[in-house]
């Protein structure tokens, strides 16, 4: 019975071999106890919740900027002075992990109790996580807009608090190196394009553009958009009824192409970051144009602190007479904030959200962040750039972003195909195919 | 009769008690390490397997079978993934011979050695996310590389923007970033060669290429293998980083590596079952390499 002194010994020197075929063995014999029926962990389970006693945990990814110190701030200084004794920790992650990081706290069904989201796609694949609000947020209703960006199948997730849009942000000082007329931007495609070949003929780039991540087509089709479909399309693919085998959608692809390869672009755009490099070389005097945001980056604030008076701004070019006569600024819910499933106390976190959204609180984001506030009541005169003014004139006429309609999955590949595009590894065509594919 | 018998028992006893301590003590050494082992490497292994075997989304929890691993084999950028593994498995002899090269000069006691040792060795201390970022600029299209490219006469190459030359820059970065590691085994390798069979080589007359054939390698056989077992799984499991910061995947998914599909699917797609079954893949493959290595190389550094 009582193994021998060399018994283990020997035992125990196994021939790597063995050992090899031991590991090997592992996943196998998991495979058989998963097919045997063993249960997989349930997302969604609950229990995790930070919240109760008296503390609630929202994550973002703003609080650590100093711009938006003031707004949170406000935010919780207005929620502490409804809920004395509950604790609010502002958790900020860094923005290129967060859906990573969320969606692992999801997996795990722990996290926060209120999560910032940008709308569409990444709030809509998640909506099984977060409660619907529409029967707690109706005196924000009327306030509030650009709410379609945060509704999944009629049901709102998320309350937002600035809208995004995608103006066409342009540089007067270049566009006068260029021998053009610094205070009539384009209008429409034919303009742009002459625009754009004088640019060139400058030494400038006509666009900044940054790929590496595939974001530049998503900034391109919502951009470009307006200026392509006629409004019944517009509708039409807003509404999930996309036919990407129309002229116009080949339009918009044939149109990327044509002008990366025309040289509307700086070099290397598959390799150079949006996120900031295209937008620093704008910054910096290195190109004419660029398709910029309205909300939290990127924006007129952020360009107008290196180029001043030289900002300029004009709304997406008519690209397609036949269906368009005049266009508009497409624009939508930028970011919000939805209440996760597992809170404790959902009343208590709707609160919070209303606290996030008051219009103190985003008049402060507006001001020092530069973000458009989602609020409508939010006084926009005290600021003076010009660009801002007109910005906030043309939202009333706004339509959502045609890109965010997109799922992850399809946003993913069109940020791939758009890099083989450029690269000549794929053609419109093709492209077509594989989205129409994948958009089902 | 009875005497004898009583010391035969005796001595057995104490025999059997002094085994029981040692196998006691041995089992209190090694505890804590298989707890480790089994509660973070085999436990999460066997729960990643069982988890590749379920659905995503709606289907969460629920037993698909080998559905997952049917999504990967139609996925291109999976396949893409794979492919770029056979290239890394391409780039190793490079990535061996590197530092196996430049430890025989150390070896060698080429002017300078001391100083070079610690340079080449400099690299590996860095974070991947700077190396990444340092690389960017240097390789960037306007950078410094196509500026001397450009003065040369020669065209300039969007190393990190051309699918077909992006994987290249990307491999042949983390191979300078990470050789000085295999340079210290090397060396290691090296201070174990037996003196007595270079001299006894040099007494017979074997040039150089003759000495290092017959007797360098066939001596750090043991050292080469290890280096190239390492080297591989060092390439499979650690240029997440350079990847992530150089290229992002891009351009057209040309830079994926397993690792970063299992990321990019566990996050941003919110498909976790998939990346489990994803990394079971990687895991299957880290384990066919290894072993097939060992294999080869025993056989190829063995002195005929």
């Amino acid at each position: 019975m009582m193994p021998t002194a060399s018994g283990p010994t020997t035992r125990g020197i196994r021939s790597p071999r063995r050992g090899w075929f031991a590991a090997a063995l592992v996943p196998a014999l998991a495979l058989v106890s998963a097919a045997c029926g063993a249960a997989a962990p349930q997302t969604q389970s609950g229990g995790g919740a930070s919240a109760g006693g008296g503390k609630l945990v929202v994550w973002d990814w703003h609080s650590g900027d100093a711009t938006t110190k003031e707004y949170y701030a406000k935010a919780k200084s207005d929620f502490e002075a409804k809920h004395p004794g509950v604790q609010v920790e502002f958790v900020a992650q860094p923005y290129d992990q967060y859906y990573t990081l969320l969606g692992t706290a999801i997996q795990a069904g722990k996290g926060p109790d209120i999560s910032m989201f940008n709308g569409g796609a990444q709030m809509r694949d998640r909506v099984s996580s977060l409660l619907p609000l529409d029967d707690k947020v109706g005196d924000l209703k009327d306030r509030l807009v650009g709410w379609d960006a945060f509704r999944k199948d009629s049901a709102t997730y998320a309350v937002p608090v600035t809208l995004q849009g995608f103006p066409f942000y342009y540089n007067k000082a270049v566009y006068k190196k260029a021998g053009l007329d610094p205070e009539t931007p384009p209008k429409t495609l034919t303009e742009l394009q002459t625009t754009c070949a004088a640019i060139k003929k400058s030494g400038n780039a006509c666009f900044n553009l940054g790929n590496k991540e595939g974001l530049g087509i998503e900034f391109f089709l919502s951009g470009f958009g307006p200026g392509v479909f006629s409004p019944a399309q517009y509708d039409a693919w807003l509404a999930g009824k996309r036919d990407w085998k129309s002229p116009e959608v080949k339009q918009i692809f044939d149109l990327w192409k044509k002008t990366n390869d025309e040289g509307w672009y700086n070099k290397g755009v598959n390799s150079t970051a949006m996120f900031m490099d295209q937008f620093t070389m704008f910054s910096g005097g290195k190109g004419g144009n660029v398709i910029g945001l309205i909300s939290d980056t990127a924006h007129w604030k952020s360009f107008d602190e290196f180029l001043g008076p030289d900002l300029g701004v004009y709304k997406p070019p008519v690209s397609n007479p036949a269906n368009v006569t005049s266009t508009f600024l497409p624009a939508e819910g930028g970011i919000g904030y939805g209440v996760m499933k597992w809170t404790k106390d959902p009343a208590l976190a709707v609160d919070l959200v209303k606290s996030l959204a008051s219009t103190d609180a985003e008049k402060s984001f507006f001001e020092k962040a530069g973000a458009i506030a989602a609020d409508k009541t939010v006084d926009t005169k005290s600021v003076d750039v010009k660009a801002a003014g007109e910005i906030v004139s043309w939202l009333p006429d706004s339509k959502p972003l045609l890109h965010t309609a997109l799922s992850a999955k399809t946003l993913d590949l069109m940020h791939r195909l758009s890099q083989q595009l450029i690269s000549g590894d794929v053609t419109v065509d093709q492209v077509l195919t594989q989205l129409a594919a994948s958009d089902k | 009769m009875v005497q004898p018998a009583t010391a035969r028992r005796s001595t057995t006893a104490v025999r059997r008690r002094h085994l029981g301590e040692h196998q006691i003590a041995a089992l209190v050494l090694v505890t804590p390490a298989l707890l480790i082992i089994v509660g973070l490497r085999i436990v999460p292994l066997v729960l990643g397997a069982q988890y590749s075997l379920t659905g995503d989304g709606d289907r969460n929890g629920l037993f698909v079978g080998l559905a997952n691993y049917r999504t990967l084999l139609d996925d291109p950028v999976f396949r893409t993934a794979v492919r770029n593994v056979g290239l890394l498995f391409l780039a190793l002899p490079v990535a061996v011979a590197v530092p196996g090269l430049l430890a025989t000069f150390l070896f060698l006691k080429v002017p300078g050695h001391r100083f070079y040792r610690s340079v080449y060795f400099f690299p590996v201390v860095l974070s991947p996310v700077i190396i990444g970022a340092i690389f960017n600029i240097l390789l960037s299209f306007d950078g410094p590389l196509n500026q001397l490219l450009g003065k040369a006469g020669l065209a300039p190459v969007d190393w990190l923007g051309n699918s077909h030359v992006a994987i290249l820059s990307v491999i042949g970065v983390h191979i300078w970033a990470t050789f000085g590691m295999a340079l210290v085994i090397f060396m290691a390798g090296f201070s174990t060669l037996d003196q007595s069979l270079l001299d006894a080589a040099r007494c017979d007359g074997a040039t150089l290429p003759q000495t290092v054939w017959h007797v360098v390698i066939p001596e750090l056989s043991r050292t080469i293998q290890f280096v190239f077992v390492t080297t591989m799984i060092g390439m499979l499991t650690g240029m997440f980083g350079l990847v992530y910061v150089m290229t992002a995947g891009g351009p057209g998914g040309a830079t994926y590596l397993p690792e970063f599909y299992i990321w990019v699917t566990q996050g941003q797609m919110n498909s976790p079952a998939l990346a489990s079954a994803a990394s079971m893949v990687l895991f299957v493959l880290m384990l066919l390499v290894g072993l097939a290595q060992i294999r080869l190389i025993k056989r190829a550094t063995k002195e005929v």
